[in-house]
């Protein structure tokens, strides 16, 4: 099967003021990639994640959706197609776990109230938390508000799944819940592009590796090739300090 | 002590004391909810003005709602209501109480505005970048996200708000009208009563009994705002 090009970033530029975070970063991704963002902290890689739904616009540079160039403009409708995986989770605190996962598909008439319901209760009956359906977030464990986060992303059947850094603000017992419902996401062919430090998840769940550094692309390669032959003394120096 | 008792028993006992204090107490009132409904509308405008993206539309409006809130809060309230009396509203025959009211009212958008601001901004900004992400509008997260959550922290500083109006509309007796602080000087200076003590604790109790309802009623919604958090803590 030949796989389709789902994403395409070019010199993307991105600079908070005179703070000049992302360099010209230029990225491909094809339809099933899983692609694993590392890189040092301050290097840009999640605000390279948050370009490409526009949660930062960026400063100058190009990304192209399915063959269609981002703006201001049609963000908006192409944005239900790139779902996204906070680091905070970001449930909406003031609705209900049932209520966050039919928002979006309710309000956007991607499907009725009773079918967003139908298609909520089965996601969460699949991550075990149906009795947690009527529960304000409060209530919830991180790992649990990330997995709900998860699906209420799932709820839209995006096409590209972002996470960024999904895992860092969980304890160690969430954390293996987390990965294991973005390792299934993976296995069943889900295109991911995800921000994270957790190496041997990285390892294990990429099919291409993307270091950044001072806001540039310096390497990128399959696990093996990157982890096992690092070509940059960049990449070789992080490597030996996180393994 | 007895003469005390005698000046209380006086009070209560003769209609036009009583009349007065109600006049006195209506009028206060009447400013007060005016002023605080006027306060409560243009504050939440100017909020919105304030907390809206920046863009070029928004520059001028956004300019003009700061030096608005920096003047009236940067002057005092009874120079303000002198202004609208002597100035503004100098004309003859022009109703005081609609003077007054609107002094307070302006005078209140500019603090409410600031309330709902920090109310707005003190929401986690990773609460709209949920609904951006979402696909979700602008308007849809507004009203479904971030008002809800911000109105909890609105509630507690807009009933201080309108604690704050009441009693300073007791300053309108600076320009001659006759509420519940007038009221209370007016009887005490008569012939008849001659003593300030009697008419001037009054004058306070009905302001207590008014601010405490107040408070009362605030604590009551503020509970059942935060009710709602917790529901599924069963």
């Amino acid at each position: 099967m030949e796989n389709n090009t789902s994403l395409v970033v070019k010199n993307l530029r991105k600079s908070f003021g005179n703070n000049k975070v992302l360099n010209g970063i230029n990225f491909e991704l094809k339809e099933g990639e899983r692609v694993v963002v590392l890189g040092p902290s301050g290097s840009g890689k999640s605000t390279f994640l948050r370009c490409i739904n526009w949660m930062e616009e960026p400063t100058a540079g190009e990304i192209y959706f399915n063959g269609k160039l981002l703006t201001e403009k049609n963000i908006r409708k192409i944005r239900r197609n790139i779902g996204m995986v906070f680091q905070h989770f970001n449930l909406i605190n003031n609705l209900t776990v049932m209520e966050n996962l039919i928002l979006a598909p309710v309000k956007l008439k991607i499907m009725k109230r009773d079918a967003a319901e139908k298609r909520a209760k089965e996601l969460l009956k699949h991550i075990g938390l149906t009795n947690k359906a009527d529960s304000f977030p409060a209530s919830l464990s991180g790992g649990q508000k990330q997995r709900v986060a998860i699906i209420r992303a799932m709820m839209l059947s995006p096409e590209v799944l972002l996470f960024d850094e999904p895992t860092s603000a969980l304890d160690p017992e969430s954390i293996g819940d987390v990965l294991s419902l973005i390792r299934e996401l993976a296995e069943r062919g889900m295109t991911i592009i995800i921000v994270t430090h957790e190496m041997s998840f990285a390892k294990e769940i990429a099919t291409r590796l993307v270091f950044i550094d001072k806001g540039k692309i310096i390497e990128e390669g399959t696990p093996s090739e990157f982890f096992e032959h690092p070509k940059t003394p960049r990449v070789q120096e992080f490597l030996k300090k996180v393994l | 002590m007895n003469d005390f008792v005698n000046k209380v028993v006086q009070l209560f006992s003769t209609p036009e004391y009583i009349d007065s204090l109600l006049h006195g107490f209506l009028l206060t009132l009447q400013i007060s909810y005016f002023a605080v409904l006027i306060g409560i509308i243009l504050g939440t405008i100017i909020a919105l003005i304030d907390t809206a993206r920046p863009s070029k539309w928004m520059v001028i409006p956004k300019f003009i709602c700061r030096v608005y809130t920096t003047i009236i809060r940067g002057t005092p309230m009874a120079l303000q209501l002198f202004i609208m009396f002597f100035i503004i509203f100098a004309v003859k025959g022009f109703p005081s109480i609609i003077t007054a009211i609107i002094a307070f009212g302006l005078n209140s958008a500019a603090y409410t505005a600031e309330v709902i601001r920090s109310g707005i901004q003190s929401v986690d900004v990773g609460q709209t970048e949920a609904g951006l992400a979402l696909g979700l509008s602008r308007t849809t997260i507004f009203f479904k996200i971030v008002a809800p959550q911000a109105i909890k922290n609105i509630i507690p500083a807009l009933g201080n708000e309108v604690i704050t109006v009441i009693k300073e509309t007791a300053i309108v007796s600076m320009v001659g009208m006759y509420d519940l602080n007038m009221a209370a000087k007016d009887i005490g200076s008569g012939q008849n009563m001659a003593s300030y003590i009697v008419p001037m604790f009054t004058a306070a109790l009905f302001y207590l009994a008014t601010i405490y309802l107040i408070t009362f009623a605030v604590k009551r919604i503020e509970k059942s705002l935060r009710k709602s958090d917790l529901r599924a803590e069963k």
